[in-house]
């Protein structure tokens, strides 16, 4: 097992470095710079101070210098400086990392709360009319996109209710007297974005669950279960449920892995300061630094993501070994 | 199950229960709500602006962002800077030195011409810190400015003044020996001060490394220390990607500011601006908000709806053009070139598109600069005349074909005009040109590209078919030496620097933009632009369309804000807003 884990976490380094030296050369290859940007919201820009501007970047130097510079100053420990916003990438993605992960999380938490219960009920009933109800629930929830919702949503609970914010993290310049003052305060910001992300989630979770329970109900073993006069929630819950457990851990796998990756039509439309709101604004003014940190953050989520639900799956079916 | 469900929809009420009783019973949050619900019942207490834009460090030095810019304006103030009324106006200077008054010189200092300036700082202008604003901190930022280990935009600006000298009796009192003779010499509106007191040790512990500075300078490590700022607002919090507060600033040299919390909010998505707006999340929207349809349909509810805003519109220095491709060999004949003009009903377009809100340009220079002349004698006015442009098109051999386009020699008379995509309003003003166009017989297609790409690759390298359609960001009294002069023409040979995208080549031109950097009368300053423009409209290479309109949206009850239209925006005068 120990070893299994250890060259997994290897062939993560690997896939990391060759992946980081594949975007970097991608975004390099984008057209514009920095410097660009600089000229068209200036006119009074040089052609000196675009020369010396460029050079001072090392945005004169061929890709693989480039990357070499900039992998040598992440090794030393050095995540180094945003173009775009004049900071150290550190002070800029540490808050945004942050809500992100707390507008991903819960409203990962809120939908697999729905989802996995609806999507279990509606397997044991199937084609009911709960079932049929929860499916069509369950397409809309998949079909309508996301900034639609957001948008209706806002009409409705900002603008003609006035019950919650349209937008933001926190009551701006609020001083919060203790923790759960500012529990409350940040919990109103995140209905929205939460219930917009959450809707689409709980319409796929459950129709996954929905499938995988089906299917593990089916099983011959199930029967046996049954005619061997085991408890119906037995019956669900140890054979059932565990079975169709694998997929589920796989979705969800997938779903946790970008939680640092942000959603950036949702944290736009909110105006959530958070990360992919972030990646975005650097990849269009080729901001590298941030940029690069970010697709790094979101690459080893997804790989050890996956080295955990791998892991997981020996967990929920004991014939799964890694020896 | 069902006991599942009930259990969820409780606590589901249950939260938005406690967060309706947190919304009622936190004192700041109900004083929020209840200030913000209405426009009508703001008060001197809080403003919160919302801003579409992403701003950055709020170093004057190296900033470059319209957003930062715009609140910098709130925190520092520099020598002079051009009002709302377009005039160039001393701020932290006692008075605007000029030849006339003799406080400015032109002198020979090693055998070469140079311009002296006696400037005096005011003698209230203070750091926040309470440390007076002195001509050492203006030594200081063109020490930093020069260094080359640090990353400033526009360097020229610090590095035109070669040497401070300092009056030993009044620190206050110096005299600016400029590198060379240049008429704007006063014009030092983005030439920000740094306090001396507070940056000069960290520039000096850092400047031998690269970005050095910038990663260790106050207002990157603490920008809430109020020493940074001389201005009337102090900034007591700062979240990069959300919101900026400020202060009133209690030492700030001039009139004390009436708003007691400013909060510009970042909204990025000028969608849900307006449901911001209304829904009390903000209660005004800044020039840098929304987009001039979408501020039309909103004046158009405020009347409606009798609503408790008001929709400023103001004309700007940013002009909305088309770019000629002057080697597109169809587009080297003058005579296409203004049966293209002839053939655009500018008026109509403005009335139709913009409902009047965006002015019709006649060239680059807009009625907000001294140097405009809408003159006939001086420049050539193209007014709408379908017939003078069909005139011309036959006068240049192009004769009508069966299919209504014009042809010559077996060519088409096909052009493709390209732009941001994405951009609603240059789309509309495409199609709207593609129409005209098609009626005097010439073909347009239309080819969109990303912004990146379209300002990245094909403008930059003039690789453009015939035509681009954008806009120049300006400024009042700018010489148009980067997008005229033919040594600015984009070209391998020189690493594709420089913005004259035509490729407009008239040594003419060029001869009086060299005069023009070194005259110093005004008069004759005008005479010389008017002189350019002249050549500029009679050789159109350029199809000027409007000159765009900054927009705001202000609670009705505000007073004293005023748009200003150029690159030094509304909240230079943000002392004077008044909510009561």
């Amino acid at each position: 097992m120990t070893t299994y884990i250890l060259r997994r976490i290897l062939q993560t380094l690997a896939v990391i470095a060759i992946l980081s030296y594949i975007c970097f050369s991608l975004m390099t290859l984008m057209p514009g710079d920095p410097v660009e940007l600089m000229i068209s919201a200036n006119p009074r820009i040089t052609q000196e101070d675009v020369a010396r501007l460029r050079s001072f970047y090392g945005l004169d130097q061929p890709t693989y210098i480039r990357y070499y510079h900039w992998a040598s100053e992440i090794l030393s420990g050095d995540l180094g400086y945003s173009r775009t916003y004049r900071v150290p990438v550190s002070e800029m993605l540490a808050p945004a990392l942050k809500a992100t992960f707390v507008l991903s999380v819960v409203s990962l938490i809120f939908s697999l709360c729905i989802a996995i219960p609806l999507g279990i009920y509606c397997a044991l009933k199937p084609n009911t009319k709960f079932d049929y109800i929860v499916n069509l629930f369950n397409f809309a929830g998949i079909s309508i996109p996301s900034f639609w919702l957001g948008i209706v949503l806002i009409i409705i609970f900002s603008v003609y209710l006035n019950w919650l914010p349209a937008g933001g993290y926190q009551t701006t310049g609020i001083v919060y007297d203790n923790i759960f003052h500012e529990i409350l305060d940040k919990s109103k910001f995140l209905i929205l974005p939460v219930v917009s992300l959450a809707v689409q989630r709980i319409g796929f979770f459950s129709r996954f669950s929905r499938s995988s329970m089906l299917e593990a109900m089916r099983n011959d073993f199930i029967r046996t279960a049954r005619a061997k006069g085991m408890s119906e929630n037995t019956v669900v819950w140890r054979h059932g449920f565990r079975n169709a457990l694998i997929p589920l851990i796989t979705i969800t796998a997938i779903s946790i892995s970008s939680v640092f990756s942000g959603a950036l039509i949702t944290e736009t439309l909110f105006a959530y300061p958070g990360v992919g709101r972030l990646i975005y604004t650097s990849i269009m003014s080729n901001d590298f630094n941030v940029a690069m940190i970010a697709f790094i953050i979101s690459i080893a989520m997804v790989l050890i993501m996956n080295l955990v639900a791998d892991l997981l799956y020996g967990v929920a079916d004991p014939r799964i070994s890694y020896k | 199950m069902k006991y599942l469900s009930l259990v969820l929809a409780t606590i589901t009420l249950g939260f938005a229960a406690c967060t309706k009783k947190d919304a009622t019973q936190t004192p700041q949050a109900s004083a929020e709500s209840a200030q913000t619900v209405t426009s009508g019942k703001l008060t001197n207490n809080e403003l919160k602006i919302g801003i579409s834009q992403e701003f950055e460090n709020f170093n004057p030095l190296i900033s470059s962002m319209a957003a930062t810019s715009y609140m910098l304006r709130m925190t520092n103030r520099t020598l002079t800077v051009i009002n709302a009324d377009g005039q160039w106006i001393p701020q932290l200077a006692k008075s605007i030195p000029t030849l006339e008054n003799g406080e400015a010189k032109v002198v020979k200092i090693g055998g070469k011409e140079k311009i002296t300036a006696n400037w005096e700082i005011l003698e209230n202008a203070s750091w926040g810190d309470g440390k007076p604003v002195i001509c050492d901190d203006f030594v200081t930022a063109i020490k930093i400015a020069s260094s080359p280990n640090v990353g400033i935009g526009e360097k020229e600006v610090y590095t035109q003044v070669e040497k401070i000298e300092i009056d030993p009796k009044n620190p206050k009192k110096c005299k600016f020996i400029y590198e060379k003779v240049k008429w704007d010499f006063y014009q030092l509106g983005t030439f920000f001060p740094v306090p001396k007191h507070l940056e000069e040790a960290i520039f000096k512990k850092f400047s031998s490394q690269k970005e050095g500075y910038e990663k260790n300078s106050l207002y990157t490590k603490d920008p809430t220390n109020v020493g940074l700022y001389n201005g009337p607002y102090l900034i007591s919090e700062i979240q990069l990607g959300d919101h900026v507060t400020f202060v009133p600033n209690p030492k700030f040299y001039g009139e004390q500011a009436k708003i007691k919390k400013i909060i510009v909010k970042l909204i990025p998505n000028t969608g849900t601006l307006e449901a911001n707006l209304r829904s009390g999340t903000i209660d005004l929207i800044s020039s840098l908000g929304l987009a001039l349809d979408q501020a039309v349909t909103f004046e158009q509810k405020v009347k409606s709806e009798n609503l408790n805003y008001e929709v400023l519109f103001q004309p700007s220095t940013v002009y909305e053009h088309i770019d000629l491709n002057l080697s597109n060999p169809l587009l080297k004949d003058v005579k296409v070139r203004k049966a293209l003009h002839y053939a655009i009903n500018k008026d109509e377009l403005v009335n139709a598109l913009f409902f009047g809100k965006q002015q019709p340009a006649i060239h680059n220079i807009t009625p907000k600069d001294p140097w405009f002349t809408d003159d006939p004698n001086k420049v050539t006015i193209y007014k709408y005349n379908k017939r003078e442009a069909e005139r011309l098109l036959d006068e240049a051999g192009w004769k009508l074909g069966s299919d209504g386009v014009r042809t010559k020699d077996g060519k088409r008379l096909s052009f493709t005009i390209m732009t941001t995509a994405g951009n609603k309003t240059r789309e509309l003003v495409q199609v709207y040109l593609q129409g005209q166009w098609k009626q005097i017989g010439i073909e347009v297609n239309i080819k969109n590209e990303p912004a990146r790409n379209f300002f990245g690759e094909t403008t930059k390298k003039r690789a453009f078919d015939s035509m681009a359609l954008f806009a120049w960001v300006s400024s009042p009294e700018n010489t148009p030496k980067s997008t005229f002069s033919s040594k600015n023409i984009p070209t391998a040979k020189n690493g594709w620097s420089g913005q004259n995208y035509m490729g407009w080549s008239n040594p003419q031109v060029d001869k009086i933009l060299e005069q023009l950097d070194s005259e110093l009368k005004h008069e004759k300053r005008v005479e010389l632009v008017h002189q350019i423009l002249k050549f500029y409209t009679d050789e159109v290479p350029v199809l000027p369309l409007y000159y765009r309109s900054d927009i705001a949206v202000i609670p009705k009850q505000l007073k004293n804000y005023r748009l200003t239209g150029h690159q030094f925006p509304e909240t230079n005068d943000v002392e004077k807003w008044n909510l009561e």
